[in-house]
Order: structure tokens, then sequence, then C-alpha cells
């Protein structure tokens, strides 16, 4: 059996050291890019939304290399991503491609038996104990939570910098160096030396970056390719940014949800515009939003894939937020048809509203 | 106090409920007219760039009569059958209205679940607060209103045409006939028949639904796909139209299942959004009643030997 399963930021790196705690071969798919992007509109559905699209190519890249089971996450709330496996499956069906697909559905809807049936699946490939099995999967969640730090702080340091790029530079290391470790431990060593280099990068005092969140959908704001690099772009800008859902974030919230404790804070912020759960992670980005400002950050970006269900509700709900707060809030639509230079210009069209929004005194009245 | 009720959506198929409701607890119901170019025009001011046409038009819907009632029934949809969504626009409807159309009167923002009584009547009282608030009253309102609603039926059923075809789609596109422009009555000009999801059984539905991997999470999804996988194995049907508003994302997937489901069996999308031309839509159900071998023949007129 050789596994494979779609990009989502910096989740492949933590999927390698699972798959080599397992002892599971495992092809990782080449990083997003226009290839997959083309192979992946050229057979899916015209309407589906661009993570479909881009999750296909990378698959059928994948297969190209000799992978032939595809492992996928699951859902079942109203956003179309919950039907994501089925349609993928006919697809690579009629394709003629033989691939097995494991879909780790929401233990609630497919029950906790069917689950751990499909995991098993895939582990009685593994010739590792019980013990070892656990080990590696706890591994592959530190490195995800280590990896999402680092990107973090450097995201947002970048903005205060002495050394233009310093944190760019050590995050583009950390990832290949990552990347290319020998063992899951190594992994975590490697990730944690650049976690302390990048809290002690050197502050420019004197700096007072523009600072932007990143709000929308998970899939667009995570996977770098599939928002046209969004995030490097800006820290090329000297832009500080945030992202509060990150791969971590969705598996603590998963894990925390059967409770009702995942993301207090978001759901404490949303509560004046939107109560309820609406499916997708509409209340996520309403409550981001606030919080935005709550934390004086200057504005914030919504990014999502046309068509999004959850987010078109939650975009009719930004303006009075940006109204309410005074809070300039962008709203980017993407798909396969994505122009590079008209969404740059729009995003330094943004970035330059917010830069004279402080230096003009009459416009915070 | 005067209710108004915006025609749209789902409340074309749940009407009836709404009505008997807020009837019998005595108050005055005004409706929207029928769907029209203004109502289509002030949606389309309002609504959010990126939602799709129905969602535009019970907008438009809403802010036509928003000056002319005290509390605007906008129910927020939640599952009509258990575990069974919507759309995601729907259970944020209320959201999307407040924050899109200004100077709205009240609105009832309670979650709405259609599969349990209990749900069923705390909706009734959070949305009848205003307007009484003597329990049992409600509660006999709302006993009354589901009666009604269980004992209506919807549906079209054309019955002595030579050709017909499973009409597929969401209710509020099928039964408004401004969105469709007038496509059931186009089609029965044309010699062709329609029929609608309502008229095949729920077993035959649950049997329909076995065939796919994973059960759909749509109320939509598991109609659609068990009518029209059904009604093609039976081949009590010609053909199969499905209608759909561009951008939506049910439709989106539920085609696919479709067209996977039924091989190659005639089947027709018909696209609509508010560009939509009646002649181009005229033009494509032609020509599918055309491959069907059916319909009247146009060319019947012209001599044999050409």
């Amino acid at each position: 059996m050789k596994v494979t399963f779609p990009h989502l930021g910096n989740v492949y790196i933590a999927a390698k050291a699972l798959f080599q705690g397992l002892g599971i071969e495992c092809v990782i798919p080449p990083l997003s890019n226009k290839a997959a992007l083309e192979i992946g509109s050229l057979y899916s559905p015209e309407e589906i939304c661009l993570p479909f699209k881009i999750q296909l190519g990378n698959y059928i890249q994948s297969i190209e290399q000799g992978a032939d089971t595809v492992i996928i996450t699951g859902s079942c709330g109203p956003c179309r991503f919950g039907e994501y496996g089925e349609m993928q499956m006919n697809i690579l069906r009629k394709l003629g491609y033989d691939v097995k697909f494991i879909v780790a559905d929401s233990p609630s809807d497919i029950g906790i038996r069917e689950l751990f049936k499909r995991i098993g699946y895939m582990t009685a490939y593994s010739n590792k104990n019980k013990i070892q099995k656990i080990k590696s999967l706890f591994d592959a969640i530190k490195i995800i939570e280590l990896m999402d730090s680092v990107e973090g702080e450097a995201r947002y340091k970048s903005g205060f910098e002495l050394r233009k790029g310093e944190c760019k530079r050590l995050l583009n290391k950390c990832k290949s160096e990552a990347f290319n470790a020998e063992s899951p431990g190594e992994m975590i060593e490697v990730i944690q030396h650049y976690n302390e280099k990048i809290k002690n990068v050197e502050f420019d005092a004197q700096k007072n970056p523009i600072k932007v969140a990143v709000i929308g959908e998970i899939y667009t704001i995570i996977e770098p390719f599939s928002n046209l690099y969004i995030e490097d772009r800006l820290m090329e800008m000297g832009v500080s940014t945030k992202r509060r859902l990150t791969p971590s974030w969705w598996v603590k919230n998963t894990a925390l949800s059967p409770l009702g404790l995942n993301s207090m804070d978001i759901k404490k912020a949303s509560k004046d515009y939107m109560a309820l759960c609406i499916g997708g992670h509409a209340r996520e980005c309403i409550g981001e939003a606030v919080l935005a400002k709550e934390d004086g950050f200057d504005g914030a970006i919504q990014i999502f894939p046309l068509g999004c269900m959850p987010e078109i509700v939650s975009k009719a709900i930004l303006p009075k937020i940006s109204k309410d707060l005074g809070l300039p809030i962008m709203t980017l639509v993407v798909d396969e048809m994505t122009g590079e230079a008209g969404y740059l210009t729009r995003v330094e069209a943004f970035i330059d509203l917010l830069e004279r929004r402080r230096e003009d005194v009459l416009s915070r009245c | 106090m005067k209710i108004g009720l915006p025609k749209g959506l789902l409340n074309y198929k749940y009407s009836t409920f709404f009505e008997t409701f807020f009837f019998e607890l005595g108050t005055e119901i005004v409706y929207s007219s029928d769907t029209n170019k203004e109502i289509l025009d002030l949606g389309v001011k309002h609504c959010v760039d990126e939602a799709c046409l129905p969602i535009k038009i019970f907008h438009g819907h809403v802010a036509s009569l928003r000056d002319k009632c005290d509390l605007l029934i906008t129910p927020r949809i939640m599952q009509i059958r258990k575990k069974e969504f919507i759309c995601p626009k729907f259970c944020g409807l209320p959201e999307m209205l407040v924050n899109s159309i200004p100077n709205l009167p009240m609105i009832t923002t309670a979650p709405l679940y259609f599969f349990s009584k209990e749900k069923l009547y705390s909706w009734c009282i959070a949305s009848a607060e205003k307007i009484t608030k003597d329990r049992s009253k409600v509660k006999a309102a709302c006993t009354k209103a589901m009666e009604k609603q269980n004992n209506t039926s919807y549906g079209i059923k054309n019955q002595g045409f030579r050709k017909n075809i499973a009409l597929i789609g969401h209710p509020y596109n099928i039964y408004d006939s401004f969105i469709n422009m007038n496509l059931v009555k186009k089609l029965n000009k044309l010699g062709v028949g329609v029929i609608t999801e309502e008229f095949v059984e729920e077993k035959d539905l649950d049997i329909q639904i076995q065939k796919l991997y994973k059960r759909p999470f749509w109320n939509f999804a598991r109609n659609a796909f068990g009518f029209s996988t059904f009604m093609a194995e039976q081949k009590k049907i010609d053909g199969i139209i499905y209608i759909s508003s561009f951008a939506c994302g049910i439709d989106s997937v539920v085609i696919e299942l479709i067209k996977s489901g039924i091989d190659e069996f005639p089947f027709m999308v018909l696209k609509i959004d508010e560009h939509t031309g009646e002649a181009g839509l005229e033009t494509r159900i032609e020509a599918f009643v055309d491959m069907l071998g059916g319909g009247i023949n146009y060319e019947s007129n012209l001599s044999p030997l050409r």
C-alpha cells in the first residue's frame, strides 16, 4: 500500500513523519502547482469549489508516482466538503485509476466502529506495535503544532524585524530542513531549533507595521497556492499577518467540539453577529473579524473560493462589522481563473488604504 | 399586528404552515407579490453579489415587504428530516437579511426544525413572542398549522402526454414561474408532460440512497438523487431536466451524483441566473425534446420530395 493525501499548508511535513513512524509507504504529492490545478479543473465538475480541483490534481500527480490509497477527512456539515470523498472516488474510477479511499468521517455520523474499521484498514499495513503507532500519531500532532507556531511567529514578526527578510528566510529553511529530516524525532528537534531562533529574531522598536488578519475559508487561507501566496506577498511588503485557522487549530477544534469547548474566544466574539454554527467556518470568520479589531489589527482580508456557501453568508455580514467597528475588510474570491496581476493590485491598494488611514487623523472620526 | 410573508425559497412549500399559524393567532397577513422584475431588481440591489438567484429574489421579496408589516417571517430552516440539512445560506438567512437590507422591521430568527413536533413548537413560541404570551393559544395554532401542512399536497404530475420527463430542482426553482420562465407550460406546449419529486415513495428513495457511498446530508440531495435514479431505473419517463441556479453549491454535487447514477439516460441541466435569456432557454428545451423524439413536428409541412 502506498498512501497519499491532499495538500493543506504544512500538513505534508507532519504527514511524512506520521507515515514514517507507522512504517507505511507514502507518496507526498508535489506541492500544489499550476499543473495540479489544470489537471483538477479538467476533470472536476465545472461549478465545484476550488479546493476540490486542487485536491484532485494532487491525487492524480501522486497516483502517477505510484500511490494507490487516498486518505482524506470528511465532514457532515452542510458544507460541500463532506461530499468530496464520494465525488472524487467517482471521478478517479471513471478515469480508470484503481485507488482505494479512506475517508475519516466524524464518528457521530458513521459510528465509531466504522471509523475504527476504516483507520484499521490502513494501520493493518503497519508492522509497528500499538504503542509505537500511538507515539507516531502524537509526534505528528506535535510537529504540526510546532510548525504552525513557527509559521505564525514568522508571519507576525516579519513586520518588526530589524534585518529585512530574516523571518522569511528562517521560515523557508525550517520547512525544507524539517522535511528532509531522517526521522520524526529529528524533525521535532529541527523545528524546535527554528522555533527558538524565530523567537529571538531582533526587533526594531521604531517600527509600527500594518497588521492584517487573514480570515475566511479554511482551505484557501491555509493552502498557499490557492490564495496566490498572499501571506508571502504581505511579508515582502513588510506587513504583519495573523491567521487563526491553522491545521493544529483544526485538530484541537475537532477534538473538543463534542464537548462544546472548542474555540471559546471565537464563539464569544461572533455572538452578536452570528450565534449559530451554519456549517463550514462562517462563524469563525465572523468571530475572527471581531477579534482582529480587539487585538489592534488595522484590517482584515477575507478569502474564499467562488461559490463557497458558508462564506457567502459571512460576506453579507462583514460590511456591518466593518462599519460598526471601523475595521476595513476586503474580500478576495479565488478560483482557477483568478488573475495574479489584478489580485495583487487589489491587495496593494488595500494595504495603501490601511497606511493612509493611519496617517489621516480625520479618518478615525 | 401585521405579519409579512415573503414568497420565495421554501415558503413555496411551507406557506400553508406559516399562514395557518399566524391566522390562528389572529394577526393580519400581508403577502409579497409574485416574483417579478422589480422584486428581482430589489434583490440584486440589496443582496451580497456572490449569492445565488433564489436568495437574491428572497431578499427582493423581503425588501418589498419591509414597510408594510411589523413582523417578517424569515424562516431559518435548519433541517427538514433528521440529520439532513438544507444549505448553509438557509441557516444564516436572517443574518444575511438583517445585515444587507436597511430599515427592516422585526424578523423571526429562531432556528426551525421540521422533523420533530417539540422543535417546531419551540419555533412557534419564539416567533409568536411579540404577538401573544398565551402558550395554549400558540400550541393550538401550531397543531392546527401542522395538520393543515400535512394535508396539503404539492407537486406537478401531468397526464396524457406522449412524452414525459422528470423535472428536478429545488422547489423554489420549480414553482416560481418567473425564475424558470414558465418552464412547465413551455414543456406542456411542446407535448411533454412533467412529473416532480413529490410522487415517489419514501421507501423507494431509501433504496436508491443505499447506492451511495455516503448517506447524503442534504435533504435536496436525497430527494433529487433518489427520485431521478428511481425514475430512470423504472423507465417511467423519457428524460430528466434539472433546473439549477448558477453557483448553487448543492447542485454542483447532486448533478454529478445523478450523472454517475443514471448512466446514458437523457439528462439536461438548465442553469438560471439573473441574466438568463428566454430565447436561449427555449432553444435548449426544444432541442432536448427533439432529441427525445417527441414533441410537435414543426417540419411536417415540408413536402416529402425535397
